[in-house]
This record gives structure tokens, sequence and C-alpha cells, in this order.
């Protein structure tokens, strides 16, 4: 297929069609966007009046070169004042209004984004790190934030600025209006030529710090490799070169910073000299009231900003625009796993449930296949070990009963119904998992034990916590089963990770457990304690578990191996020994050795 | 601050420089205005065409020198913030790796980075993007006030009327809203945070249907960083168009004493008019320094932070005359060994002797002090009693690092590198020829893994090891034990939590590995342990039993019971097999 688009990759939307997306969110707060350009027209006439006041006070009240007798020159100032209060009140609310609308969608596209995150299928975290993922949902919005709780309404001010002050200009002098708005066009144009080189280099500096946490991440997690060989001077030199790669991208973008960033200061300066020479000349010449002369040399430096603003806001819709359409083409381009159109149901509790594999094939996005019309079935109530090297497809054959992915051949039953028959939620009620590496939340131990059972019933849970031997290293800590757990909290060891995540799905009354290598951080004393009262923990659910070590095997009732994504070979785990097949190939070393 | 004063050692001529580069900016910026004056007095008021042409001319100058000063400010600002920054981070990082395990157990890994990474750069923004604003604008606010000041101290004084309640208001803008980005980082922290936990633990919150009830915490996080937000946004509302209206106050204030003087014709209308823009230089650093304010705080507090760090002395250091320890033999001697992470020891007084080339082994249930031990060997710790001797050196009195060039050392969770497979095996010995890399890599068999992954052993390792079994990743740090040619070797848990056909080439790898050398070898399975002279059960931080595997089989004692659990587990397939 030549337009094969990954279902967990879809490309990132145009600019266009994210403009059309982004549209509604804004519609959503139109009142207040609506308030925030009506206070901004009010704050362009303002800011214009303010000048023109200024003029007329000094033709009429102040430079008596013009009229014999000067009017009153404190109900212009009195105006001037009431009017810079009432500017100061419309530019809050201004202000104020629009930088909510930015805040508002930015929480309105993290809560989108958050809740599919939620959905998206175990693929779409196969595709994409950690990093990204998370990055997507915090600092790709701000871009959006700020374009849509300034930009919008700042550019849509500074062309309102920008020409209500060329109308006043022309009226007054349009000659001289022309001759002064020569330093305009090249700030306009060094604004926008900084916006655009500034931010590839300023991503630049992101990616070069991004290299130091690395080099700090590697050092500090494998401390102890480094001292053991002495070779700390290494790791100074690697980490040294990392940190002058940011040192390097910064000093390039101060470059960049110094080419720009002062002709932006002093252009002006050439308007301003502009309206020196020319407006003087036509003052000595009688075309020019000094008074209209200040009011030229205002109205220009009130120029200045909105046209910078058109540069950045440029530049600023851009990144906006990138990043809304990234997070635009997940949110419409990846489904979340399917929920059944009729959905059927497990039989009863506590009638045990039946697991079976039908011809069943599998393999991730488009690549080998890794199970093939695989068969397999355990009886209701049964303990099946699957065993097998590295890589033969236990975990992928696992994962298909909580139906993290759905085979692609054959079909799974659980209890006798197509696991996709079934509502996702009571699936997954009925299969408890213990994945190979042991995820814990920030909670306290408790809750980590309890966050399967949705009556949170402690009594219960403490059993499951006996059972998976939890209770021997669980009342020992700081705070007993109340000790909060990770990284602001107690970091446990990999085997007592291992435990609690044992309790956690022994603690839920699912009929069906899956337990990937649920031991093997675990050392051999404590493995032995543990196989000895899991069983009886275990009586009347059916469990599949996956282990490399005959240890474990020891709780099942029949020993299957998968080889090549294929059952080879089933029976009891002595008489598999015994027939010197594969299982006893995988096992041998060890048996001899006991 | 005086920690960084000191990575200004030698550039002070520089810092001095851009000092007076700052005030010619500064003078740059105000003269301009002051020309504009002398322009509208002599020229266009006393209708001198020429004085104005000439007046025009030397102000454009006057802007271009401003714009080459300021250039070089910003660039000379960064280079010697940037000089401060490098130096302060490899100065932490060099640090750091000098301290002992211990810190590195007590400390979370998160935490230390955080100092290396997001603190040095807050340090760093603040110098080169603060720097440039604070050095100008401290400059420029004296600077405009004195122009005015110049142009005519009695409109000058009016700037001393508007200026307090704009410094008060600064104040108040800089603390408010200090406090209020302190809080705001901390909300979108719990919110991030909330999200990567959900991210890498996706798999189970939806296995266990907890799909509800993060979206509801998320919420909560999510509601509280969009108030604060708002909030935030609330106080930079208020500030920056209060301070526009008191510009507006203040030029109201000139024009209108400004008239007075003028109609008894004591002041031009030249400065009036340049009055007016002068005191609009005022206001605009106390805005830019608002704004500068909140980086210089956070700054200093990712300093303190970082400080404490560099204020952490190694308790492991070499004795200033500490001698180059030479090749040794391998005799090693533990002599009555007391331990204790905290109040409690781990070890006491724990004792053995091993000559050259011996292989003891070490038994016992977790938490006992085996791995403790082991790190003692190491020094990665110094005992509290007793000592620990290499051909009859103590290790507190030779240098560490000879020692430990000495040493290899097999962890239970071999850490890789980023880089490849290669570089990883010469980690242990960096000047390493290609053959001697190769022939390692051979000797254990990782030349086997190798060949399946593209680019054999060039092969690019992603950080942690990656996309290897335990097993591979185990095979590659025996590899680059081997390298290292230790004299004594440690080897804990090496062979756990690795499957069996794997384990069997980890075993075949140890031969070679441990041929000739003295080893310690912690482990749990038998068929590992037995391969050495000697076994010592270690039980609550002593040594309760040692022998041969028979002698102590031998003996009703810890090491019966021990072998009993790991046999009794499977009495059936003993028997069977």
């Amino acid at each position: 297929m030549s337009t094969y688009v990954n279902p967990v990759d879809p490309p990132d939307l145009g600019l266009l069609p994210t403009f059309r997306r982004l549209l509604p969110l804004w519609w959503a707060e139109r009142r207040l966007g609506f308030f925030g350009l009506a206070c901004s027209l009010v704050y362009v006439l303002i800011s214009i009046a303010i000048p023109v006041l200024i003029q007329q006070a000094i033709d009429h009240s102040i430079d008596a070169t013009h009229h014999q007798h000067l009017k009153p020159l404190w109900p212009y100032l009195a105006i001037i004042v009431v009017l810079g209060a009432g500017r100061f009140v419309i530019n809050f609310n201004r202000r104020f209004a629009t930088a909510r609308i930015g805040v508002r969608i930015e929480a309105r596209m993290r809560e989108l984004l958050y809740q599919a995150y939620l959905r998206y299928p175990r693929a779409f975290y196969d595709r994409h790190a950690t990093g990204q993922v998370l990055s997507r949902a915090t600092n790709d919005l701000y871009p959006i934030r700020y374009f849509i709780g300034w930009g919008l309404v700042q550019g849509m001010q500074s062309i309102m600025m920008i020409i209500g002050v060329g109308i006043v200009l022309v009226l007054v002098n349009p000659l001289l209006a022309l001759y002064t708005a020569v330093a305009l066009p090249p700030i306009t144009w060094l604004t926008f030529r900084f916006a655009r080189r500034v931010s590839p280099i300023s991503r630049e500096v992101q990616e070069r710090k991004g290299d130091v946490t690395e080099a700090a991440d590697e050092a500090v997690v494998g401390i102890e490799m480094v001292q053991a060989f002495g070779r700390e001077n290494d790791i100074r030199e690697r980490f040294g070169d990392k940190a002058e790669g940011v040192r390097a991208t910064v000093l390039r973008q101060a470059g960049i910073e110094s080419r720009h960033l002062p002709g932006l200061y002093y252009l002006p300066g050439l308007s301003i000299a502009a309206v020196l020479f020319f407006g003087g000349r036509a003052h000595i010449h009688h075309q020019l009231t000094i008074g209209q002369f200040v009011l030229f040399e205002t109205l220009l430096l009130q120029l200045v900003w909105p046209l910078e603003a058109l540069g950045w806001i440029t530049n600023l819709a851009q990144r906006a625009l990138a990043s809304a359409g990234r997070s635009f083409a997940w949110l419409e381009g990846i489904h979340p796993l399917p929920e059944p159109a009729e959905p059927r149901h497990l039989p009863e509790k506590p009638q045990p449930l039946e697991v079976r594999f039908e011809k069943v094939g599998f393999a991730y996005g488009g690549e080998v296949d890794v199970l093939h019309d695989l068969e397999l079935v355990i009886e209701p109530g049964e303990i099946v070990a699957v065993c097998g090297p590295t890589g033969a497809g236990k975990t992928s054959l696992l994962n298909l009963l909580p139906r993290f992915y759905d085979p692609t051949a054959g079909r799974v039953l659980i209890g006798g119904v197509d696991t996709r028959d079934l509502p996702i939620a009571e699936l997954r009620a009925d299969v408890a998992l213990v994945t190979q590496r042991p995820v814990l939340f920030s909670v306290p131990l408790k809750e980590n034990i309890l966050s399967g059972r949705e009556d949170e019933d402690w009594e219960k849970a403490l059993a499951a916590a006996v059972a998976s031997g939890v209770d021997s290293f669980g009342p020992g800590l700081p705070d007993g089963y109340d000790t909060l757990i990770g990284e602001r909290g107690v970091n446990l060891s990999g085997g007592q990770r291992q435990r609690t995540a044992l309790a956690r799905a022994l603690a839920t009354g699912a009929r069906v457990v899956v337990l990937d290598d649920p031991l093997s951080a675990v050392d051999t004393f404590t493995e032995r304690r543990l196989v000895a009262r899991l069983r009886p923990a275990l009586a009347g659910r059916t469990v599949l578990v996956a282990t490399q070590r005959l240890s474990t095997v020891e709780i099942a009732d029949r020993a299957v191996v998968l080889l090549d994504g294929r059952i080879v070979e089933s029976g009891k785990p002595k008489d598999l020994i015994q027939a010197g097949g594969p299982f006893a190939k995988l096992f041998r070393d060890e048996v001899v050795a006991a | 601050m005086k920690r960084l004063t000191k990575y200004l050692e030698g550039r002070k001529l520089a810092v001095a420089l851009m000092i007076l580069v700052g005030a010619g900016n500064a003078a740059a910026q105000t003269g301009g205005w002051l020309i504009v004056r002398s322009a509208i007095d002599h020229g266009i008021v006393a209708k001198n065409s020429h004085y104005l042409a000439i007046a025009v001319a030397i102000y454009l100058v006057v802007a271009a020198v401003g714009w080459i000063l300021q250039a070089f400010l910003i660039r000379g600002l960064a280079r010697i913030g940037q000089a401060i920054v490098i130096g302060l981070r490899r100065d932490l990082f060099d640090h750091l790796t000098g301290l002992s395990l211990r810190y590195f157990s007590q400390q979370k890994a998160g935490w230390i980075i955080a100092r290396l990474t997001s603190d040095v750069d807050a340090v760093s923004d603040t110098l080169s993007q603060g720097m440039p604003t604070l050095v100008s604008n401290v400059i420029l606010l004296p600077t405009a006030v004195a122009a005015l000041l110049i142009a005519d101290w009695r409109l000058g004084l009016i700037a001393f009327v508007v200026l307090p309640p704009a410094l008060i208001l600064s104040r108040w803008f800089q603390r408010v809203s200090h406090i209020a980005n302190v809080e705001q980082r901390n909300r979108i922290a719990a919110v991030t945070a909330q999200i990567a936990e959900s991210v890498s633990g996706m798999a189970v919150v939806q296995a266990f249907n907890r799909e509800r009830r993060f979206q509801a915490e998320f919420d909560a996080l999510n509601a509280a960083n969009r108030e604060q937000a708002t909030y935030v946004q609330k106080i930079f509302s208020v500030f920056f168009p209060s301070i526009e209206f008191l510009g507006v106050l203040a030029m109201a204030s000139v024009v209108y004493f400004g008239s007075h003087l003028y109609q008894h014709h004591t002041l031009t209308i030249g400065t009036l008019i340049t009055a007016i823009y002068l005191l609009q230089l005022v206001f605009q650093p106390l805005q830019e320094l608002s704004d500068v304010y909140g980086q210089l705080q956070s700054a200093a507090a990712a300093m303190v932070k970082i400080a404490s760090i560099l204020d952490e002395e190694s308790e492991i250091q070499d004795r200033p005359d500490a001698p180059v320890l030479p090749r040794i033999e391998g005799d090693l001697d533990v002599d009555s060994v007391v331990f204790a992470y905290g109040k409690d020891p781990v070890l006491h007084g724990v004792s053995f002797h091993m000559k050259p080339g011996s292989c003891f082994a070490l038994v016992g249930e977790s938490g006992h002090g085996k791995s403790t031990l082991a790190r003692l060997i190491g020094r990665h710790y110094d005992p509290d009693q007793g000592a620990v001797h290499v051909d009859g050196h103590d290790l507190r009195d030779v240098e560490l690092r000879s020692y430990r060039r000495q040493l290899g050392v097999v962890l239970q969770d071999p850490f890789l590198f980023s880089g490849t497979i290669a570089s990883n095996i010469r980690f242990a010995k960096p000047d390493a020829t290609d053959a001697e890399v190769e022939g390692a890599a051979a000797a254990v068999g990782v030349d086997r893994v190798a060949a399946r992954l593209s680019g054999g052993l060039d092969h690019e390792v992603r950080e942690g090891g990656a996309g290897l079994s335990s097993g591979e990743r185990q095979l590659i740090s025996i590899a680059r034990a081997l390298l290292a040619d230790p004299r004594i070797l440690v080897l804990d848990e090496a062979t756990s939590n690795i499957d069996r056909p794997t384990e069997v080439l980890i075993e075949l790898a140890l031969d070679r590995l441990l041929k000739g050398r003295t080893s310690i070898i912690i482990a749990h399975r038998l068929s590992t342990v037995r391969r050495a002279d000697e076994i010592l059960v270690v039980e609550n931080g002593q040594i309760t039993q040692r022998g041969s595997e028979r002698e102590l089989l031998a003996q009703d004692g810890p090491f019966r019971r021990l072998a009993h659990a790991l046999e009794g587990g499977e009495p059936e397939l003993a028997a069977a097999g």
C-alpha cells in the first residue's frame, strides 16, 4: 500500500484546516473576544486623541506666535488626564479579557489531549516517546495561548493604530507624512526577519539543553559504574562538550539578537530625524505649527510598537498554527480502541472463566508476525505458565487479553465471548495484569494496592498484600501502608515494586490474572516463599503467567512453551522435564544445578 | 552571587568595558533628545535651516553610535554570562561526580539532574537575556533623570514627583507577580507531573480502568493552573496600563508647568517638548526592570539549590599525600569492618582474607549486607570501624583512582551509556585499540549478540540500553569489565533476572573473566555460587558460616537452610532431572 497512513501517527494538519479547528475554540469565548476588540478600538482612539489634544494645547494655549489671545490651558489637560484614566480602564480590560481567552483555550486544548491520551491504544505509546506526548500537552501549547491570548487582538489593534495614525498624519500634512514614514518599513522588515531567525536558534538552544540533560541523566544514573571504573574525567569531558554546545548556540543567538534588536531600538530615530528636518523646514516656512510638529513626533513614536508587534505576531501565528496542527492531527486522526457495536457480557460471577486463543496471529504495525496460528485453551481456574526464550512472543500473547492489542488474525475468547465484543471496561475489570516493569503511582502504598478495586475495601486488599509478600516490607516503611511511593516519596526496590503490583492485581476481583514475569526482580529466597503463598490466593482464577524461572513455573498446573510465535509443547512441568523437549532445554541447567 | 563572581576572574576588564559601553548607550539614547532640543530652539524656532541640518546630522551620527554600542553590549554581556554559566555547570558536574555513592543514594536522581539542568538554565537565561536589559536600564534610568535635569532642572523635579509612585507600583508588581509566578510554576509542574505519570503508566491506568479517576485528578489540576494563570494575567493587566497612566500624568504636569515657565520666558519650547519624551525614557526602564525582576528571583532561588550541592563535601577523599597504588597482586583483607548508613549498623565486624586470585561467594537473603560489603571493597564508602586492605594498603591511604582502575564491577542492572556497543565496552579503558575491544567482545560472546544487530559492535545503544535484553546488556558489561583487566572483581547479582539460555552464555563468559583475579561473587543461584573457592554466608551484617559448598552442606547451619530453600522449591523437578 503506497498511501499507508500509520493509524497512530497521522500527518500534521495544514495551516488552513488548523485555523478552521481553532476558530470554534475561539468562538466559544467570543464574548470576551469581541469585548477585547471593542476595547482595542477605544484604546486606539484615545491613544490618538491624546497627542492631538497636546497639539491643540501647544498651538492654542502655549505657543503665542500665531495667536494674540491664548485660550486657557487647563481644559485640555483635564481632558487628557480624564482620557488617560479612561484608557487605563480600557487597557486593563482589553489585556485581561484577551489573556483569559488564551488561558482558557490552552486549558481546553490540554484537557482534550489528556482525555484522548487516556483512551489511545498501546500502539500509540509504542510509537511516540513519553517526552513527545508530554510536551504536546504542555510546552507546545504556549504558542497557541500567546497567539490567541495576545497575538490576535494585538494584531488587530496594531492595524487599527497604523490606519488611525496614518489618517491623522495625512490630514495634518500629507507630504511630511510620506517623508517621516521612512523608518517604518525597515522596522517591520527587521522585526519580521528577527522573529524568523531567532525561533529556529532558540529551538536549537532547547535541543542543546536537552543534550546536557541527557548527559547529566546518564552520569547521575550510572554514577556507580563511572566511579567503579574511575572514569569520572571522561564523563566530565563528555558533559563539558555538551555544555560547550549550549554556550556556542546561546552565543549565536546573542549574535542574531545583536544584529537586530539595536536596529529596532534606533531605527525610529530615522523618523524623528525626518520630522526634525522636514518638519522643521516646514515650520520655518510657516507650513507647520509647533504643535503639529510635536504631534508628528509623538504619533510616529507611537507607531513603533504596533509595527514591531506585527512582525512578532506573524511569526507567533506560524508557530501556534504549526503546533495546533500537530495536536489536532492527533485528536482527529488517532482513534481509541473501538467499543463493540453490540456488546455481549461475561458470565455472572463467581463462575470461573475459560480463556481461549483461536488461530491467533499478531504483528506489530505492519511488521513481521510475532504470533502465528496460535491455539491455546486455558481451562476455568487453571494456571498456565508460558515459557520460552526472550523474544518468543510471551508478552505479546499476554497483552492480547486486556486488549492492549487486537489480534491481526483469529480471535481471543474469554468466558466464551470474543474480547472485541465485550465493553472494554467490563473486560478489563475481569482481567488483572502485572506488567514486566511494574508501574506504581506517586500515591501512598495503600492506594497503589487499592487502585484496582472500586469499593476500596482495605480488608480484602490486605489479604492480597499478604499473599504477594508486601507484608514483609510494607509495615516497616516510615508510615506503613500510608507511605508515599515514588519520586516525591520512598523509592521501592524492583522486587518490592513487583510485589506491590502483584498485590494490586490480586486485590481486584478479576477472574483472569495475567502475570508477565511477576517475580523477576524478587530475590530467590523470597520467591520461594511467595510461590507457596500465591497458589491459594489464585484459586478460582484463570491465570496466565509468563516466566524465565523454573521456580515460578512451580506455581502452574501446566506449562506451555512458546517458540517463534507458536505453542510447541504443553504439559505438566514435571512431565516436560522428563520428555527432554524444548522445555527441558530451557531449564535443564537450572535443574541440574539444584 | 559571590560564587558567580569567581568566574569573572580574568574578565574584570571585559566587565568594566561593558559598563562603559552600557553608559555610552544610555548617553546616546538620552543625548539624542538633547540634540533634538537644540535643533528645535536654535534651528526651527530661530529659523536657522543650516543649524537644523547640522543638528539632524549629529543626531543621526549619535543614533548610529548608539546602535553599534548596543550591539556590542548584547554580544559582550552574552559572552561574559556564558563564561560564568559554563564555569558553573562544569564545576557543579565535576563536584557532583566526585561525591560518594551515599549522596546519590540519599538524593533522588531527578532532583540532582534538575540542579544541573533547569537550575543552571535559569541562571543562564537570566545572564544572557536578563543581563543586557538589566545593565542598560539600570544605567538608563539615572541617565534619563540626569538629562531631564540638565534640560531644565525645574521640569526635572517633576520626575521626582511621579517617580516615587511609579517605584512603589513597580515594587508592588515585582513582589506580587513573583509570588504569583512561583505558584504558577508549581501548578503547571503539578499538571506536567500528572500527565507524565499517566503517560508512562498508561498500561496500568487502562488495564485497571482508572481513566475516570485520572481524568478527574487532571481536571482539578488543570483548572487550578488555569485559575492561577488568569490571576497572573490580571496582575500584568493592571501594572502596565497603570504605568502608562502615570506617564500621561507626568506629561500633563510637564505641559502645565512648562507652559508657565515658557510664558515667563524662562523656558524654551524645545526644552518643553524634549522634556515630554525624556520623561518617557524614565518610565520605560521601570517597566523593563519589572519584567526582568521575576527572572532574577528565580535565578537566585536556583543558585541557592545549586550551592547546596557545591557545599556538599565528599566523604570519600584522597589524603593530600595519598600515594598512587602500583599494580596489585590482589590480596584482599577485610578487617573487623563495622558500617552504618544511618544510625543502625548494617555490618557488625566482618572479617575475611582473600589470597590473590581466589574467588569467594557471598550468599544470604536480600538486605543483610552483602552489597554494602561489596561497596566497601570498591571504596564507595569508608568503614566506620575496621579497615579494608589491599596488598597490605589501607584503602583510605591510597589514591582512589589508582585503586579503582584495578577494580572491576558487574552489577545486577548493568548501566549502558548512549553510544555504540563498542564505546560501552571501551568505557572501562578509553585508550583500548579496536582489536582489544573486539577481543573482549569475542571472549565473552558479545560478538554473537552484536551479529544480529545492525552495525554489529557499532550498533547504537539507546540510553539505558533500551532495545537490548537484560542478558545482552549484562554480557556487554562483562566485556567491559574484562577489557579493564582488573585485579579485583566484584559481581553483584550479575546473573539474576536473566533467562536461562543467556545465563549459560554469561556463565561461560564469567569463566574467562574470573581467571587469575581476586573475585567476590554475590549470587542466589547455586550454580553460580558453586564456582567459588569458599562460600561466606552473610546474615544480619555478620558472617555466620564459611567454607566450601560440601563442608557447608555437611553442617546443620544457615547455608543448608538457604540451599534447602533453593532446592526445596522444586523437589519434584530436581528429582526428575
